[in-house]
C-alpha cells in the first residue's frame, strides 16, 4: 500500500479523497494555487504545497510544479480528483516516467476514450451503438458547415477534451454555427487546454444514463449499475440518482454489459463512467468514457455499499477487485443534489465572496461532501461547486422527501447559492413522478422565480433584524440603525396568523 | 424603539420594545408577545404564540443576513443611496446607460466597437468567471459611446464596462 498520496486537486472532492486515504492510514499532500491558501483541503492534508497563481492554467494545470511538489514531498501517487488534469493523457505518461502512480487509468486507455472521436471509431468497430457524427475534429471552420450539413441540424459542438458541459453548445441552424463553434472553442481552450471540438447529432429530450465501472490490472471489470444524469442546466449535471426510473432489470442488464465492453475493449484500468444517452424508444447510445472518479460518485457508493476512492486507490497499488459482478446488488435509492455558489434569479451567475455562515443538514441517511467552511471566501477562479447533498432512502419518494427536507436545513450565508432552486426542483411534480429528461429545466424551471417569501417570514426577518440592532445597542456596540418616532406611515407588511406555522 | 430597515431592497419597518423579559412587537396592524433569545452569535430562537422558530443570522459590512425557513433575507440600514437605488440600469451625467460586470471575472471578448449601432440583447462581450462564459447583453437598442475595458482584463462586480447611448 502506499504511504504517502499528492492530490491534484482543491475544492470538496480533494477533501473526499485526503479523508478517504486518512482512512486508508495515508499519508497526504494537498497542493494549492495562491487563491487557495485557506481552502479546506489545505487545512486538513498533512502535507501542502504551493503551486502557483490562481489561474488554474498556471496551478492545478501546470504538470512541472504538480510533478515538482511529489517529488519534493516523496509521494509516490497521485490522485487528480475530477477536471483539471484527471483525464489528461500526457500527465498520466508523465507521471509513469517520473515513477509516480498516476491512480486513473494507464495512459494509453486514458488517451483512447480521452479523445472523443477516436474512442467513437473503437466503440463502432466492435458494434457499439454510437450517436452520428464527424469522424474526427473540427480542422478547417470553413468545412464545417459541410459536415453539420450532413449530420442534420440540431448538431452538438463538443469539447474533444473534456466534460462537464464546458464547450458544449447546441446549434440549432447554421446561422449560429460560427459563433458558437468559436465560444466552444475558447470555452474548451480555457477549460482543458486544448481547444479541439467536433460535431455530433443533438438527440432530443433525451435520458443521460451512465455506468460505473471498476477494473483491475489484471483484467476484472464489474459495473456498479447506472446513474442518472437527465437534470442538467446547460449540459451541466445539477441532480444526479440512482436508480434510474427508466430502466427495468433487462435494459439495465443490456446497458451494464455495453459498459464492461466499453472497458475492455479500452484495456481501461481504474475506476470510470461510461455515458450513454437513451432516447424516448429506449435506444441508447454510447456518448463517451470519463476517465475519473465523478463528481456524482456517492450515489453509487450509497446504493452498493462501495466506497470508490478506497477501490481505486487499492486498484492502483494492483490489488484484485474484491467481488465479481454477480457480488453487485443495488440496495434503495440514492440522489445528489450539487450546491453552487451562483445566483438563481439573476441568470445563475456565477457568485463569490465570503461565506458569513454555514450549517450542513445532518441525519440518518444525509451525506454532504464540502469543501467550504464559515468564513472561507468563494475564488473567482474556479468552477462554483461549493458541496454535493447526497440522501439515500429505502425508495425513491422518501429519498425525495429526505433531500427536500435535507435542503431546507442548509444554512449557506454571504453567498448566493442553488439551494432554493433544487429544493423546489425536487419537490416538482414532474421529478416526483420520475418524468426527467435532459430538458427537464427548460421545460419546467425556465422562468423559475421561486416561492414569494410570505410576509409572516418578512415580519420574522425584521423582527430579528430588529432584535439583533437592539442587543447591538445595548451591548455598547452601537448601530447606524434609524430610531424614529412611530408617526411616519406604516408600509404595511400584512396579517400575522397566530398559531399557524 | 421603531426600526427601519431595507428588507431585499424594500423599505419596511418594525416596532420593538423588551417589557418584563418578553419582546413586544408591532408590525404595523397588531401587537405581539414573543420569547426572542440568542442561541449563538448565528442563531436565533423565537417564540410566539407557543410556535418556535429558528433563525440564523450573518453579518457582513453593508448586510445582514438572515435564513428562516430555508428562505434568505438581505437585511440593510436604510441610506439616502439606497431609496433612490435602481436595479435595472444606470445612466451617467450625460444620459448613457452604464453597463456593469455582473459579477467578478475575465473580459474574453468585446464584441462591439465604439459607434456601433446595437439592438436590444444583442451581445456586447463576453466575461468569464468560474469557467463559464457569460454575455453581457445590450439592455436597449443604442448607440455604443465608450468601451472602458478590453480582452484580457480583469474586472470587478459593477465594474462599468460599456456605455451605451440609448
Amino acid at each position: 500500500m502506499f504511504k504517502k498520496i499528492l492530490i491534484a486537486n482543491r475544492g470538496e472532492i480533494a477533501v473526499r479523497i485526503i479523508k478517504a486515504c486518512q482512512e486508508m492510514g495515508i499519508s497526504t499532500v494537498a497542493v494549492f494555487s495562491d487563491a487557495d491558501r485557506l481552502s479546506l483541503h489545505v487545512q486538513i492534508a498533512d502535507e501542502a504545497i504551493g503551486i502557483g497563481p490562481p489561474p488554474a492554467v498556471e496551478s492545478y494545470l501546470d504538470m512541472d510544479r504538480i510533478i515538482q511538489a511529489a517529488q519534493k514531498t516523496g509521494a509516490e501517487a497521485i490522485h487528480p480528483g475530477y477536471g483539471f488534469l484527471a483525464e489528461n493523457a500526457a500527465f498520466a505518461r508523465r507521471c509513469e516516467k517520473e515513477r509516480i502512480v498516476f491512480i486513473g487509468p494507464n495512459s494509453d486507455a486514458l488517451e483512447l476514450v480521452g479523445d472523443k472521436v477516436r474512442s467513437r471509431q473503437t466503440m463502432e468497430k466492435v458494434d457499439i451503438p454510437i450517436i452520428p457524427g464527424m469522424k474526427g475534429i473540427v480542422k478547417d471552420i470553413s468545412a464545417i458547415k459541410i459536415e453539420a450539413r450532413k449530420i442534420g441540424y440540431p448538431v452538438m459542438i463538443k469539447a474533444s477534451a473534456g466534460g462537464g458541459g464546458k464547450g458544449m453548445r447546441v446549434v440549432f441552424d447554421e446561422k449560429e454555427l460560427i459563433p458558437s463553434l468559436e465560444a466552444g472553442m475558447r470555452e474548451a481552450k480555457s477549460a482543458f487546454g486544448d481547444e479541439s471540438v467536433y460535431l455530433e447529432k443533438y438527440i432530443e429530450d433525451p435520458r443521460h444514463v451512465e455506468f460505473q465501472v471498476l477494473a483491475d490490472n489484471h483484467g476484472h471489470v464489474v459495473h456498479l449499475f447506472e446513474r442518472e444524469c437527465s437534470i442538467q442546466r446547460r449540459h451541466q449535471k445539477i441532480v444526479e440518482e440512482t436508480p434510474s426510473q427508466a430502466l427495468d432489470p433487462e435494459l439495465r442488464a443490456r446497458m451494464g454489459e455495453t459498459a464492461r465492453k466499453v472497458m475492455q475493449v479500452s484495456r481501461y484500468n481504474n475506476a470510470g463512467t461510461v455515458e450513454f444517452l437513451l432516447d424516448k424508444d429506449k435506444n441508447f447510445y454510447f456518448l463517451e468514457v470519463n476517465a475519473r472518479l465523478q463528481v456524482e460518485h456517492p450515489v453509487t457508493e450509497l446504493t452498493t455499499g462501495t466506497d470508490l476512492v478506497h477501490h481505486q486507490i487499492k486498484i492502483a497499488t494492483g490489488e484484485k477487485l474484491p467481488f465479481k459482478q454477480e457480488d453487485l446488488e443495488q440496495k434503495g435509492h440514492a440522489i445528489e443534489c450539487r450546491i453552487y455558489a451562483e445566483d438563481p434569479h439573476n441568470n445563475f451567475l456565477p457568485s463569490s465572496g465570503k461565506i458569513l455562515y454555514f450549517k450542513e443538514p445532518q441525519g440518518p441517511g444525509v451525506r454532504h461532501d464540502c469543501g467550504i467552511y464559515s468564513g472561507w471566501d468563494v475564488p473567482i477562479y474556479y468552477d462554483p461547486i461549493l458541496a454535493k447533498l447526497i440522501v439515500w432512502a429505502e425508495n425513491r419518494e422518501t429519498a425525495c422527501q429526505r433531500m427536500i427536507k435535507a435542503l431546507d436545513d442548509y444554512v449557506i450565508l454571504g453567498v448566493k447559492t442553488n439551494i432554493r432552486f433544487l429544493r423546489d426542483l425536487i419537490g416538482h411534480p414532474q421529478f416526483r413522478k420520475g418524468e426527467t429528461t435532459t430538458s427537464f429545466i427548460q421545460d419546467h424551471f425556465a422562468d423559475w422565480t421561486g416561492e414569494k417569501d410570505s410576509e409572516k417570514m418578512q415580519t420574522l426577518a425584521l423582527l430579528a433584524a430588529a432584535f439583533d440592532s437592539m442587543q447591538e445597542i445595548s451591548s455598547g456596540r452601537g448601530s447606524s440603525t434609524a430610531k424614529k418616532e412611530a408617526y411616519s406611515p406604516w408600509l404595511s407588511i400584512g396579517k400575522w396568523r397566530l398559531g399557524g406555522k | 424603539v421603531e426600526f427601519e430597515f431595507l428588507l431585499n431592497d424594500v423599505m419596511q419597518k418594525i416596532s420593538l420594545e423588551k417589557k418584563e423579559g418578553f419582546y413586544v412587537f408591532f408590525d404595523g396592524q397588531k401587537t405581539y408577545k414573543a420569547d426572542i433569545q440568542h442561541i449563538s452569535p448565528h442563531q436565533i430562537s423565537i417564540l410566539i404564540d407557543d410556535v418556535s422558530y429558528r433563525v440564523y443570522i450573518a453579518k457582513d459590512k453593508e448586510s445582514r443576513y438572515f435564513l428562516i425557513d430555508g428562505q434568505v433575507f438581505f437585511v440593510k440600514e436604510p441610506t439616502e443611496e439606497a431609496e433612490g437605488f435602481h436595479k435595472e440600469e444606470e445612466r451617467t451625467a450625460e444620459g448613457t446607460l452604464l453597463i456593469k460586470a455582473p459579477m467578478p471575472g475575465k473580459v474574453i471578448k468585446i464584441c462591439v466597437s465604439e459607434k456601433d449601432e446595437v439592438r436590444k440583447n444583442q451581445t456586447l462581450a463576453i466575461v468569464e468567471a468560474m469557467k463559464m462564459e457569460n454575455e453581457i447583453k445590450a439592455p436597449k437598442d443604442g448607440t455604443i459611446k465608450d468601451i472602458h475595458v478590453s480582452a484580457g482584463d480583469l474586472v470587478d462586480s459593477e465594474m462599468p464596462l460599456i456605455e451605451l447611448e440609448p
